[in-house]
C-alpha cells in the first residue's frame, strides 16, 4: 500500500458473499450499480477471466453512449477476488491512457460479507526524482511541504 | 474516472522532465531570477526558456518581469489539484461501494 497512489476502502455489506459476486459478475446486475444515476451504464464486454474484457458505456438520455471504462482484467478467483486494469484492453493489449490498477476481495464475515477494494494509481513522476526534490512524502503532504517551502522566511 | 483531467495532464506533462522538476526543486527553497535558474544547466537560454514557458503555462510556476530581471516563484495551487484527485477517485469507489451495498440488500429483502 502506497498512501500517496493507492486507496483502499473495506466495507461490512450484509449480503452473502455469492450474491455480491453476482452482482459484480452479472453484466445486468453490475450495469445497475457501477455508475451512478441517473446516468446510465450499458455493459459492452465482460469477459470474467483473466484477460477478458470489461468494457463499460455510459449515456446521459440512453442516445448516445460513450465510453466509461475500458479495462482487462488480470486475476478472477470465483467468490474471492477480481483484479482489473485500465492500463490494458480485453486480450492483454496495451491501452492509450491506463493509469489504475484495482483489486476486489470478497471475505466471509459474520454479518456478511468484507467488501474490499484497493485502486493503485500510475506514479505520474519517477519517484527517485520526486524524492531528490525533497517531496518524501509523496503528493499526499506535496502542498504542505511547499507551503512551508515557500512561505517567506523571518 | 477514466481519465486524468486536462489540468492534471498537462502537469503531469510539465514534470515529465528532468530539467523542470529541477527548476521545480530550486524553486520550493524559494523565488530565483531566470539567470540563477540557468546556471547550473548545460543548455542554450533558448532552450531553457522553453521550458519555463511549459512550466508557466502549467500553472506550475509564475514569473514577474522587474526592469531586466525576470523572477520565478512556485505556485501551491497545482499541487493541490494533485491531491484533490487522489480524494476525488476515493470518493468515487466509495460511492461505488454505497451503490452496490444498496443493490445487494435491496435484492436480499423479500419481494
Amino acid at each position: 500500500m502506497n498512501p500517496d497512489l493507492d486507496l483502499a476502502i473495506s466495507r461490512i455489506i450484509k449480503a452473502p458473499r455469492a450474491v455480491i459476486w453476482d452482482a459484480w459478475t452479472d453484466p445486468a446486475k453490475f450495469a445497475q450499480w457501477w455508475i451512478p444515476a441517473p446516468t446510465l451504464c450499458k455493459v459492452a464486454a465482460m469477459d470474467v477471466r483473466p484477460g477478458g474484457a470489461l468494457t463499460t458505456l455510459m449515456s446521459d438520455d440512453a442516445g448516445d453512449f460513450v465510453p466509461h471504462l475500458d479495462a482487462c482484467f488480470l486475476a478472477v478467483d470465483p467468490m474471492e477476488r477480481i483484479v482489473f486494469t485500465n492500463c490494458l484492453l480485453g486480450g492483454w493489449r496495451p491501452a492509450e491512457r491506463g493509469f489504475m490498477s484495482a483489486v476486489i476481495t470478497f471475505k466471509d464475515h459474520p454479518e456478511g460479507t468484507e467488501y474490499g477494494a484497493h485502486a493503485m494509481h500510475k506514479n505520474p513522476a519517477d519517484r527517485e526524482t520526486h524524492e531528490k526534490m525533497g517531496f518524501y512524502d509523496g503528493w499526499g503532504t506535496v502542498t504542505a511541504q511547499l507551503a512551508r517551502l515557500v512561505e517567506p522566511r523571518a | 474516472m477514466e481519465h486524468y483531467p486536462e489540468q492534471l495532464n498537462g502537469l503531469f506533462h510539465a514534470l515529465a522532465d528532468p530539467t523542470r522538476r529541477a527548476v521545480i526543486g530550486r524553486l520550493g527553497r524559494g523565488r530565483a531570477s531566470i539567470s540563477e535558474l540557468a546556471q547550473p544547466f548545460d543548455m542554450a537560454l533558448p532552450s531553457f526558456m522553453k521550458h519555463i514557458r511549459l512550466l508557466e503555462e502549467s500553472g506550475l510556476i509564475r514569473t514577474r518581469k522587474q526592469g531586466r530581471v525576470r523572477t520565478c516563484t512556485i505556485e501551491t495551487a497545482p499541487f493541490a489539484a494533485l491531491d484533490t484527485w487522489l480524494s476525488e477517485q476515493r470518493r468515487l469507489w466509495e460511492e461505488r461501494t454505497d451503490r452496490l451495498e444498496q443493490f445487494v440488500t435491496n435484492m436480499e429483502k423479500p419481494a
